[in-house]
């Protein structure tokens, strides 16, 4: 429409993208955490990894909760006879739930110096972890009428996006710095900023050749200030920019990791902001 | 019409079912809004949001224009995103009949129905109202459920006073919305979505209808009337 006497409001705020990205630290940290079990160089994370995740879930579910109109309410995703699996939220919901519970447990058995019961629940919770960034790209994918968002690379993204943003807290958590972590961490970083960017690629390319909802919402996302944000902020800045400084000899230093990192976090930030922004803002003048 | 049906949730053309539909004759819309206020009145509908709505576009170049209406509201799809996305069932279908219905009693207020729908049917209600205690849940329009179930036509159609608005159950094919579908040329908003919309329209052009470049590029004028409208209907 041209003109109009009755506007809309974009349905899922800003508060949505802030839940995406520390649900998604959470459970890459999780499983950096898990990794330790498997991988010598991954030992000095394995308790601050753990204790970071866990403060950033119960911080995601307490705004997943916030957000809702009716937050008390959060209980009905817990009564089977409400449960819609139709919906990946109901999937998500559980799935946040149960990565909540193996969290407390896989605690209570470290603390108990149980390793084999210790291990057991770090792979549990690690598949669960994987849950948690595959589902919010379901969250987005599953809504057919949205731009950006209905893609099968959602899911993937928010994987990818996750293991980046994860890997940039990490470096920061290894008491000492230790060499041997901090390279395979910019190997994490390398390679999944290297995947965020490809797939950032392919979905402005099919968003820039899709229909006009499609063509619209690339216009709205490539300029102005949702254009300064996703392709100043989210990929010059925090993709291209990180992968360039870790590929010079200053990106294998343990200084040029770190501006790496802080860069892979702010670019993080915007690049789950714009997207959820960005596949709502067409509709609203309809 | 049983070769649309994709999805065991359809009921257009199931045998002994109703199913019901609006169709929407834009050559009879005048634009007078009666259809928003009878429903406003209807339902206690608060300010800043709307069950129906009457947008409009100004159409030709001066001196042949002419203002192009287009009433809207919840298209009780036949395959309805919303029922799929509530993830505690709070949004369902009544089968005989295919209202999409809403319990409010369920609703936390998710938004992801509103997420889902393609037609910007669905609204949040606000925390406070004078006359209803139902507040900040998702609401949006029944079809008139209690109107029809007890042999009434919704408030928009008996209102409308060029007739514009036709309601009916699309499977007897003795209904005038099944006469008027299956005998004149209509339209409904955004078919490649797939969700099956069940409120039809003779006269709609697309061009004024789906998105346009103006989006894009909107008169200063309409970007101050919606920040003045947002403002107006916060919370």
């Amino acid at each position: 429409m041209g003109d109009f006497n009755i506007f809309h409001h974009m349905p899922w705020s800003s508060t949505y993208s802030i839940y995406f990205f520390v649900i998604g630290i959470s459970a890459a940290l999780f499983f950096f955490s898990t990794l330790s079990w498997f991988r010598q160089e991954f030992e000095p994370l394995r308790k601050s990894a753990f204790y970071v995740s866990f403060g950033l879930m119960v911080l995601g579910g307490l705004l997943l909760i916030g957000d809702l109109s009716k937050p008390l309410r959060f209980l009905n995703m817990l009564n089977p006879a409400y449960l819609n699996f139709a919906s990946p939220l109901a999937w998500g919901g559980l799935n946040l739930l149960l990565f909540g519970a193996v969290s407390v447990a896989y605690f209570w058995m470290m603390r108990k110096n149980d390793e084999t019961n210790s291990r057991r629940l770090a792979i549990i919770g690690a598949l669960l972890a994987l849950g948690l960034p595959v589902y919010t790209g379901f969250d987005l994918t599953v809504h057919q009428n949205r731009p950006v968002w209905n893609t099968p690379l959602m899911p993937i993204l928010f994987v990818a996006m996750s293991l980046v943003s994860g890997a940039a807290v990490a470096s920061f958590l290894a008491p000492g710095k230790p060499e041997k972590l901090l390279v395979m961490l910019r190997r994490f970083m390398l390679w999944s900023a290297g995947a965020v960017g490809v797939m950032l690629v392919s979905l402005l390319g099919t968003t820039a050749y899709g229909g006009s909802g499609q063509e619209l919402t690339f216009m709205f996302m490539t300029s102005g200030t949702l254009g300064t944000i996703f392709i100043g902020v989210g990929i010059l800045l925090g993709t291209a920019a990180p992968i360039a400084l870790l590929l010079a000899p200053i990106g294998k230093q343990q200084q040029g990791i770190m501006i790496a990192a802080v860069l892979i976090l702010v670019g993080g930030m915007a690049l789950r902001y714009s997207i959820l922004v960005g596949g709502q803002i067409v509709q609203t003048y309809f | 019409m049983s070769e649309l049906r994709t999805s065991s949730i359809e009921t257009r053309g199931k045998a002994g079912l109703k199913r019901y539909a609006m169709v929407i004759d834009l050559r009879r819309c005048i634009g007078c809004d009666a259809c928003m206020v009878a429903c406003k009145a209807e339902f206690d509908v608060p300010l800043g949001v709307f069950r129906t709505w009457v947008p409009y576009k100004v159409v030709g170049t001066y001196p042949n224009v002419r203002k192009h209406f287009m009433p809207r509201l919840c298209n009780h799809c036949d395959d309805a995103p919303c029922v799929r996305s509530c993830p505690v069932g709070a949004t369902y279908k009544v089968e005989d009949g295919g209202f999409i219905l809403q319990h409010y009693d369920r609703c936390i207020g998710c938004k992801a129905c509103m997420a889902s729908c393609p037609y910007n049917a669905r609204f949040m209600l606000p925390k406070h109202r004078t006359y209803t205690d139902i507040t900040s849940v998702v609401d949006k329009c029944t079809f008139c459920h209690h109107r029809v179930t007890q042999g009434l036509a919704p408030a928009c159609v008996v209102t409308c006073i060029g007739r514009a608005r036709i309601f009916g159950d699309i499977n007897d094919p003795n209904s005038e919305v099944s006469k008027l579908v299956s005998t004149l040329p209509t339209q409904v908003l955004r078919p490649e979505e797939g969700t099956k919309p069940h409120v039809f329209y003779i006269g709609l052009d697309r061009n004024n209808s789906e998105f346009g470049r103006a989006v894009y590029n909107p008169l200063d004028v309409l970007e101050e009337d919606r920040r003045a409208f947002n403002k107006n209907h916060e919370g």
